[in-house]
């Protein structure tokens, strides 16, 4: 039997597997308390409310680990942080005892605006430089090191003077942050940019990441768009399992964000990951080296 | 980038427009982005110009149903519309929708305008209830447990998701039927009335009020003391008047919908 490899160099723990907290599955969640190890809170959600929401947060945050997850830091903008943002999610971070504080490598809006979608950057040294900076503003802001996750993307800048991977693996050590490593996103822009998503994985710091996500997408030939609405495909869970050897056992999230089935149906999507899990542990438990890619198909 | 992701027109139109050109000085997106083997640049573009308005449907649908019940597809060109004059610049999408009201009164390509506008008045008081902060709930034994003698001094706090609305067109009547769809839907017309929203166990209700109860609830909202109330409420004239023996039925059920959260009695002996 071989042993894991060793987590992440933050110490954060590996929170076992999750599933995104959505309003339409408030009232299972809140009758049956099912038996799930995590859930990941999208924190704008979350920022200005007392009613509900807020409510829900509390009750789940009172029973399970929670991370939270933004979507409108937008690391990469030239826009001023802002701090204001910031503030209400560190307070909300402390008061759900958050194990940590996850948005996307993007920027959403410049001058003021937010698109309020992910928009990807150029890779450039400038652009690497900026991010830098601003991520450790950030970490600083929030007590904490930022987690960042890789994003998906439609376009490529001319301009880019490295690929992704090489950009995040950069800026997660000179900033010193986490990694949010979404599989689905690196299987979409592998397709939609035509660059070999193993390449990508084996480029990123194992020790910094800290989050998987998990995703299903929707394939339109010509590209990918990352919808959250579906079942995985095999090529990101074997991508997933690739990873897995890499980083040892980490946090795993199951996004479902579009056309959400009951509770249960996400969660069975997201137990799959359990089998890749027990075969990062003990790949030769059964007395051979087993395929996680073969269990999918059972 | 952003100027072409939110432009509303075809993405050829938005690569022409005045931001995109100010930012794309060769006018040629290939020198900015690259092609696939399967896209062009600008059908690259496209992908995130097209999901752009879909997000923000979907957040003013969210909090606008009676308005897109109503508007039908016009909703779709009050998105535009609406989006272009007040693009989010927040960090949530939640407040996108705060400066409808205000948008509908002024415009004049949507009809009527002062319908929409009390319809997307309702809608958005029964927004801002549901996110407003907790508080505690007012019970009638805590009104019980205040002397009689010290009752007229003392003021009844409202909680803070209490939403007083006096509308001058139907559209409350409206908003009851939208989930109905074999219901016949009022159409539009000015009748005033008078409403409540006010949120209870993490649900937001709303029931009608009478004038003069809406001027009773609307001075106790605003901090007056009982007997202050009270008596400015007797000395209206016609449906703004109140009867001595409306006010226990009215307290009565507004403690029961819990409109109020507490009552603070006086602590000196000032008139």
């Amino acid at each position: 039997m071989t042993s894991s490899p060793p987590g992440n160099r933050f110490g954060f723990k590996d929170l076992g597997i999750g599933i995104g907290l959505r309003t339409v599955h408030y009232p299972h969640i809140l009758s049956t308390w099912p038996k799930i190890d995590w859930f990941e809170v999208l924190s704008e959600n979350y920022l200005d409310t007392g009613g509900r929401p807020a409510y829900v947060l509390d009750q789940v945050a009172e029973r399970y680990p929670v991370a939270l997850h933004g979507v409108s830091l937008s690391i990469g903008s030239t826009d001023p942080l802002n701090r204001e943002h910031l503030r209400k999610l560190k307070a909300l971070a402390d008061r759900t005892k958050a194990h940590w504080i996850s948005d996307h490598l993007c920027w959403t809006g410049v001058l003021g605006r937010n698109t309020h979608d992910l928009l990807p950057m150029p890779y450039t040294e400038e652009a690497l430089a900026h991010t830098i900076r601003r991520t450790k503003q950030v970490s600083e802001i929030l007590e904490r090191p930022l987690v960042l996750e890789n994003p998906s993307s439609y376009v490529e800048f001319k301009g880019s003077s490295m690929p992704e991977w090489v950009f995040l693996a950069r800026l997660a050590e000179e900033a010193d942050c986490g990694l949010l490593l979404d599989v689905n996103n690196v299987y979409v822009s592998s397709f939609n940019h035509r660059f070999d998503p193993v390449e990508y994985i084996n480029a990123i710091p194992a020790d910094r990441v800290v989050q998987y996500h998990l995703a299903g997408h929707t394939n339109k030939g010509t590209h990918i768009i990352d919808t959250h609405s579906d079942h995985a495909i095999d090529e990101v869970w074997n991508l997933y399992a690739l990873s897995c050897r890499r980083t040892g056992l980490v946090a795993t999230l199951y996004e479902w964000d579009d056309d959400i089935p009951p509770f249960d149906v996400v969660l069975t999507e997201a137990r799959k990951a359990e089998a890749f899990r027990n075969a990062v542990i003990a790949p030769g438990r059964r007395g051979r080296s087993r395929n996680p890619a073969d269990v999918v198909s059972i | 980038m952003q100027a072409v992701v939110v432009h509303p027109g075809t993405t050829a139109e938005a690569l022409r427009s005045r931001d995109a050109a100010a930012h794309l000085k060769t006018a040629r997106l290939e020198s900015v982005l690259l092609p696939s083997k399967t896209l062009s640049a600008a059908q690259r573009i496209a992908i995130y110009q097209e999901m752009y308005p879909l997000r923000m449907r979907d957040a003013l649908a969210s909090d606008y149903p009676g308005l897109e019940h109503f508007l039908g597809r016009r909703f779709w060109d009050f998105v535009t519309a609406y989006t272009n004059a007040h693009p989010s610049m927040g960090y949530t999408l939640n407040r996108l929708g705060d400066r409808v009201p205000a948008f509908l009164a002024r415009q004049k390509t949507l009809k009527p305008p002062a319908f929409l506008k009390d319809l997307a008045r309702l809608e958005l008081a029964i927004t801002e209830s549901f996110d407003s902060p907790e508080a505690g709930v007012l019970r009638a034994e805590d009104l019980d447990a205040v002397a009689p003698a010290r009752l007229g001094r003392a003021r009844l706090l409202t909680a803070p998701s209490l939403r007083l609305l006096d509308l001058e067109w139907n559209a409350a009547a409206y908003l009851d039927t939208i989930r109905d769809e074999g219901h016949d839907h009022p159409r539009p017309r000015r009748s005033r009335s008078f409403t409540a929203v006010v949120r209870r166990n993490y649900s937001v209700y709303r029931f009608p009020l009478s004038e003069a109860a809406f001027l009773v609830l609307a001075d106790l909202r605003d901090g007056r003391s009982i007997s202050s109330v009270v008596k400015r409420a007797m000395s209206r004239r016609g449906p703004r008047r109140a009867a001595a023996q409306d006010f226990a039925g009215w307290f009565r059920q507004w403690t029961a919908e819990g409109v109020f959260s507490r009552i603070r009695r006086a602590r000196t002996s000032a008139p």
